[in-house]
């Protein structure tokens, strides 16, 4: 038996006890609901225009992608990322002027940039000056170390002096060297000539040529006479193309003369062309041929993301993985302060492309492993020596005196 | 049954549904937390873990730096590897060398147990030196049985980079254990000369990888490495003794443990399954130096035990109440559904036209009395209907409408009696959904209850649990029985304003135990308001945060200062260093930075033991902080090593390096002291590097890096001394230090020479000359007065060089008097202060005038300011002495100091000398003419002859020689010349 006056009774009291039950629910909406966050800006300061555009621009691609992929992956602290990509016109004072605006101004967490140690210089009392934080992806010369700047690419004892080891183990004492006439190049060879000395290497000849230059003949001529056991090559840029093309023009292969170089990587490869180069020898801790499962998801997901012609390089990968260090970092820091934040990265691993890498905590440079390979026709590099382990990094040569370490120490621009 | 099964949703909506909801988000809130906290916490221990064996590693690696470049494996190194090729041949030679370098090395193995052995092995990977003599010795690292061993590959790495190596950890067959190597490359004069190893020990290592502190009861530390497709665990496991090296898991069994994740190279936390398959709350951390993953974990079941147990009660609790909510409900709804069925029945029947029926009475309350009232009406009814039957067709229509009035009145009664039944059991359920509330939260926080005066009237078992009094000693009193005083009072005010407006106050709270322990609560206090609003009790509901307050004050006091010392660490020195440099850019003045190394501090610690080193270091942190000021930083690097932060010293680089060069060899001097530690004498030297700094030219590492730089060349350059990084500081110490060691060769070596400076009279007649040393060194020909007489000053030797100016001006007196020319000249010599207070001056000045047959009465003694105004009674005494000799006095710079005239008056003078300060301005200075003028009529008065000196000019010599003037010295005449050329000049000057 049902009566409509019953019914109406139970809707009016149903109403009553409605309102409470709604205003619950919206209490526990209000509490699930997300707070959006603000962004979370990082400085990228690579050369996308000038002579070292072609080298650095596939930097910023690296840099894009760790970036993305962090950004897919829930962001840093709940905060996307945003770059702020500056184009350092191959200028390092200018270079340094974007730092500060981009310091300052645009009140970035992070910097990643440089390439040349001039350039690195330049930033560097940017960077101190504001206790900030930047990454830089080459390797170079040592003799460097700044609680500011994490250093994710390798230090002398992680790429030069192990491959002059290996060349005179294997090759013969006598060595010739050749380099572009800036800062790295001359550091580096000064610490490798005493490397020789230590090692009862002999230096044939030292010589320098101005960055781009392109002729190369007078150099290759002067090999060819002195046939020394092994070059080692400490060439930037254009004048490699030049150097290796007088080299063939001349008949030394690679088998009389090998040249050992520190600044040819994949992309150098493609740019001077495999075959002449195909047979020489040069050492950093990633090449796109290391085995391995990191390294082939690696490759596949730039590929996917920039096109499958796309090749990787060591440089590229440092500066992967200097933006995942500092992902990482954050997300275990769980807070903003630049302070905790550099603390934090100090004990930062990292299963990287290369191998698991570990920042070192007084040095502020990266425990890596070292690869010495020789380039293929192919484009890619074949890895001949490897250490078993990473090995940890020592920008101020332990087998050198401190007094002379501070001799040799370049003097800023 | 609509209405009651309506009835019956309600009341689960209303009553159980929230409450339900309510316990679910609290309890997940609370899981997260517990979660989130264990998490952390774990992290945190795993970071410290990670540190601690880092460290351990790190300054194991450093051991074998130094040693590598030290000289006992230098010279064993030379000694060895040139013996042991012909070791066979020549026997003897070679084992007493190796028996020299056994017993030089002794001590790292045997003792402290962090080295099991140590190796010597030549750039070819010849092992021609091992402690233990082990199968491994005399073989060939490169060639031999072991060149796959772990020493093979550090001893290969070393060699490729010239860095010290960490080798894997590994089995290794000559000592029939695992072991990790360290290698680092043997530099001599530049050149690679082999590998120095050592063989770490395990025990040792094991103690401090697996030690579980803070792990609670099932916690530990798990070390492992990878092994071809899986595992190997390196320690010994919690519940595997004998896991160490011997313990493997493959992939699969290890995919889904944290050590995995480690071993990839990730750190992170987490709740996972651990090796045993048991469920673990665990953080993971990979270690580059040995290429280990370290996984840090407890079991689930220890941290989440109180949320498990959380978790039951609120369900038993929610299930309890929704059959309580049900039956509830299922009985009111039949209380008012039936009668109300009945009378709808009795009402059908009635408006059928049975008048006769009846509606049932007995139903309670506003039902019955409606059942009466309409059984009345029905009554009224049958009454009207038989007694105006006849009236019925005219009232019919009334009567209908009475009928629908009355229908009306039902429904609205219906309405009435619905609500007020809604609202009591609303009422009710309400009550016993505060009880289980009340019951939840017990089980789940420390909770009491206080009047407003504070004065305790409830706590819950909890409560006793974590302040360790018993209920009834707490109810009665006021709550500042736990005041543990942490807190300032401001703080407790701020809470009683707050919950005294009736508004909630919830912090972190510090109270006292029954047993004077303090323990950290996070309070939240809620008022129960009265009628008018104003609060008449509260409700304290706690949570025990003592653990985590511990953690965090650990950390806190980890980070900023060193345990040991109590002195600033290395973060607070760098932050120090960083607001120095911020200081100095403002105020441009200097400060420095000195870093101390103990010499052989090593050697103590492994000698006699840590707590020896201890003491050493406590010992040291003390001297060095009585050696500087209060606002000077003095830090702990760790080990040996001590920075020493001096500010805002001078303004001038070369004055701020003399000070702190002071400071510097009073902090060496003080720490030479020897150390009395437990009865012994022990004796140690620092090695002290110091760096100057000007505002921020130099970043505070790099500071640091320079001044540890300069405490190496100290160290270098035979240790006890202090070094400056900045060569030119050290070349003006070094420069010093140097002048002063040829100046002790130049009275032996005859390097001294005395020239003459002519003294004339207004008659330009000769009077005397006062003889001038000078130093004519063989390289650094001739040195200036003014650059060494300070320096033989600071030193004894000013008292050798008056000693021979005086003996060679007698001389000369002598010779002079031989001649007609010369026999009347005086000769006026310079006293130095430090040679006047000899107690037996005046001795030494007759016995040289005797020795050499000089006229006293020609012998003039210059005496400077400076030497007479200190100790007057002994002063005027020797003058008097000298007076009575017959040599003369002069008052040498007569002007420059603060000389009073009295005691002028009391000083036995024969002349006053007007210094050349006065005399060089003379003509051009107002202020200088009538000083001088003053001088010579306060002379004349006192009777006193008087000499200027320094005359160069014939203007000077016109305005001395018409205000008074008797004698004159100075260039205008002849500069100091030997007394060659003196002696040409007088003949010049007679001719």
């Amino acid at each position: 038996m049902d009566r409509p006056t019953g019914m109406q009774n139970l809707f009016r009291g149903r109403k009553i006890l409605a309102l409470p039950l709604l205003a619950l629910l919206l209490l526990v909406v209000l509490m699930y609901r997300d707070d959006a966050k603000p962004v979370i800006k990082i400085g990228v300061l690579h050369s996308l225009t000038g002579t070292m555009a072609v080298s650095e621009s596939p930097l910023v691609d690296a840099v894009r992608l760790a970036v993305e992929e962090a950004n897919q992956s829930g962001g840093v602290n709940g905060a996307q990322i945003e770059m702020i990509i500056t184009d350092c016109r191959s200028d390092a004072g200018y270079c340094a002027q974007q730092a500060e605006k981009l310091i300052t101004q645009d009140r970035v967490q992070a910097l990643f940039g440089c390439w040349t140690s001039a350039c690195r210089k330049a930033l560097k009392p940017v960077v101190e000056k504001h206790h900030h934080l930047l990454f830089y992806p080459l390797q170079y010369e040592g003799l460097e170390q700044s609680p500011d700047i994490i250093y994710t690419g390798a230090a002398p004892n992680q790429q030069v002096i192990p491959m002059v080891t290996w060349a005179l183990q294997r090759r013969g004492k006598r060595v010739y060297m050749i380099g572009s006439d800036y800062v790295f190049p001359r550091t580096a060879n000064k610490i490798v000539k005493k490397l020789l000395q230590a090692q009862g290497g002999q230096l044939v000849a030292e010589r320098y040529v101005p960055l781009g230059e392109k002729n190369l003949d007078a150099i290759v001529r002067e090999i060819a006479t002195l046939r020394p056991d092994f070059v080692l090559n400490t060439l930037n840029g254009d004048s490699n193309l030049h150097f290796f093309r007088a080299l063939q023009q001349a008949g030394i292969r690679a088998t009389d003369i090998p040249v050992f170089s520190t600044s040819i990587a994949e992309a150098e490869l493609v740019a001077i062309g495999p075959e002449l180069v195909a047979g020489h020898f040069a050492a950093w801790n990633y090449f796109q041929s290391v085995p391995g499962d990191e390294n082939r998801a690696f490759i596949e997901r730039f590929r996917n993301r920039y096109g499958s012609h796309r090749v990787l390089d060591d440089p590229m990968e440092a500066a992967y993985i200097g933006v995942r260090l500092w992902v990482n970092a954050q997300r275990s820091a769980g807070t903003q302060d630049l302070s905790t934040v550099k603390n934090v990265l100090g004990q930062q691993t990292l299963a990287a492309p290369e191998g698991v890498v570990a920042v070192d905590a007084e040095t502020r440079h990266l425990w890596k492993t070292v690869r010495i390979a020789r380039a293929r026709t192919d484009g890619q590099f074949e890895i001949v020596w490897q250490s078993a382990h990473s090995i940890p990094p020592a920008p101020f040569p332990f087998f050198i005196p401190r007094t002379e370490l501070r001799a040799m120490e370049p003097v800023a621009p | 049954m609509r209405i009651f099964t309506r009835l019956l949703l309600l009341f689960l909506l209303v009553a159980v549904l929230p409450l339900a909801l309510y316990s679910y988000l609290n309890l997940r809130q609370g899981e997260a937390t517990l979660r989130q906290q264990a998490l952390g916490r774990m992290s945190g221990l795993a970071d410290k873990k990670a540190i601690q064996v880092k460290n351990y590693l790190a300054e194991r690696v450093q051991d074998v730096r130094l040693l590598a470049r030290g000289p006992r494996v230098e010279e064993a190194m030379g000694t060895i590897s040139q013996e042991y090729a012909g070791r066979l041949k020549n026997a003897v030679n070679y084992q007493r060398e190796d028996a020299r370098a056994r017993l030089n090395f002794e001590r790292y193995v045997e003792e402290a147990g962090r080295f099991y052995d140590l190796f010597l092995i030549t750039p070819e990977g010849e092992i021609i030196y091992s402690q233990k003599h082990e199968s491994d010795f005399a073989t060939n690292l490169i060639t031999g049985p072991y060149r796959n061993s772990q020493l093979a590959y550090a001893f290969r790495a070393a060699r490729m980079t010239l860095e010290p190596i960490v080798s894997g950890y590994e089995h290794y067959e000559p000592s029939q254990a695992p072991a990790l190597f360290i290698a680092a490359p043997i530099m001599m004069d530049g050149q690679f000369k082999g590998v120095f190893a050592v063989q770490l020990g395990n025990e040792l290592f094991y103690q401090v990888a697996t030690d579980a502190t803070g792990l609670g009861q099932s916690g530990e530390a798990a070390f492992a490495r990878r092994d071809g497709d899986g595992v190997l665990y390196t320690t010994p496991l919690k519940y595997r003794s004998d896991a160490a090296m011997k313990f493997r898991l493959d992939r699969q069994q290890i995919k889904t443990t944290p050590m995995f994740g480690a071993l990839s190279g990730e750190s992170g936390e987490g709740v996972k399954l651990d090796y045993r398959g048991k469920s673990v709350v665990a953080a993971w951390r990979y270690l580059p130096g040995l290429d280990w993953g370290m996984v840090v974990e407890v079991d689930a079941d220890e941290v989440f035990a109180p949320i498990y147990q959380q978790r039951t009660v609120l369900l038993q609790t929610l299930l309890a109440l929704l059959l309580f909510a049900g039956l509830l409900a299922y009985y009111f709804g039949r209380q008012i559904s039936r009668p109300l069925e009945g009378m709808a029945r009795t009402a059908d029947e009635v408006a059928g036209g049975s008048l006769d029926m009846r509606a049932d009475e007995s139903a309670p309350g506003e039902l019955g009395l409606f059942a009466c009232a309409f059984n009345r009406m029905t009554e009224s009814l049958q009454v009207l209907y038989r007694s105006l039957e006849d009236r019925v067709e005219e009232r019919t229509r009334e009567l209908n409408v009475t009928n629908e009035e009355l229908q009306e009145e039902i429904i609205e009664r219906e309405q009435l009696e619905s609500a007020l039944r809604d609202s009591e059991t609303y009422l009710r359920v309400s009550l016993e959904d505060l009880r289980y509330q009340k019951f939840a939260l017990d089980q789940h926080s420390v909770v009491a209850l206080t009047d407003v005066s504070g004065t305790i009237t409830y706590v819950n078992d909890k409560f006793c649990e974590i302040s360790g009094y018993a209920a009834q000693e707490l109810i009665g009193q006021n709550h500042r029985l736990l005041n543990s005083g942490t807190h300032p009072a401001q703080f407790f005010s701020d809470m009683y304003r707050t919950i005294e407006s009736g508004q909630v106050w919830s912090g972190e709270m510090c109270n006292r135990t029954r047993d004077k322990g303090l323990y950290w609560v996070r309070v939240t206090i809620v008022p129960y308001l009265d009628n008018d609003g104003k609060p008449a009790q509260y409700i304290a509901i706690q949570a025990d945060i003592t653990a985590s307050k511990k953690a965090e004050e650990e950390i806190r006091n980890l980070a900023f200062y060193d345990v040991l010392t109590q002195l600033p660490n290395r973060r607070l020195l760098l932050d120090r260093i960083n607001l120095a440099l911020s200081v100095s850019l403002r105020s441009q003045h200097y400060g420095a930075v000195l870093f101390l190394d103990m010499d052989r501090f090593k050697t103590l610690n492994d000698t006699l033991g840590h707590d020896y080193g201890d003491l050493l270091l406590i010992e040291v942190a003390k001297r060095i902080q009585s050696c500087v000021r209060e606002v000077d930083t003095v830090a702990r690097l760790g080990g040996d090593e001590f920075v020493v932060l001096i500010e805002e010293i001078d303004a001038h680089a070369a004055e701020a390096s003399q000070k702190v060069a002071l400071i510097a060899e009073k902090i060496r001097l003080s720490l030479t002291v020897p150390y009395p530690l437990k009865g012994r004498q022990h004796h140690s030297s620092p090695s002290i590097g110091v760096c100057l700094y000007l505002g921020h030219e130099e970043s505070a590492d790099t500071l640091l890096k320079h001044a540890d730089m300069a405490m190496y060349q100290a160290k270098d350059s035979g240790r006890n001394t202090v070094r400056f990084f900045d060569p030119k500081m050290q070349h003006a110490v070094e420069a010093r230090a140097e002048l002063e060691a040829d100046l002790r060769h130049a009275v032996p070596d005859e390097q001294l020479h005395l020239y003459y400076q002519i003294q004339l009279d207004n008659e330009q007649r000769a009077l005397g000359a006062e003889a001038l040393v000078r130093w004519i060194h063989p390289t650094r020909g001739m040195v200036s007065p003014a650059q060494f007489i300070p320096v033989a000053e600071e030193s004894a030797l000013i008292l050798e060089i008056g000693a021979w100016v005086l003996e060679t001006a007698c001389r000369q007196l002598s010779d002079w008097s031989k001649n007609e020319l010369t026999r009347n000249l005086s000769i006026s010599v310079n006293v130095s202060a430090q040679q006047f207070k000899l107690v037996d001056f005046v001795d030494k000045v007759e016995a040289t005038l005797q020795a050499c047959g000089a006229p006293a009465a020609l012998l003039k003694l210059e005496l400077t300011e400076s030497v007479v105004l200190s100790d007057v009674a002994d002063v005027v005494a020797k003058m008097h002495a000298l007076k009575a000799l017959g040599v003369q006095l002069s008052l040498d710079d007569f002007g420059t100091g603060y000389s009073s005239l009295s005691y002028l008056k009391r000083l036995p003078l024969d002349q006053l000398k007007i210094d050349q300060s006065f005399v060089r301005d003379i003509a051009t200075d107002a202020n200088d003419a009538v000083m001088v003028h003053a001088i010579i009529d306060m002379a004349h008065n006192f009777g006193l002859d008087v000499i200027a000196e320094g005359v160069e000019t014939e203007d000077q010599l016109a305005f001395l020689k018409l205000h008074g003037c008797m004698a004159y010295q100075g260039y205008l005449f002849s500069k100091p010349v030997p007394v060659e050329a003196f002696e040409k000049l007088l003949g010049r000057g007679n001719s």
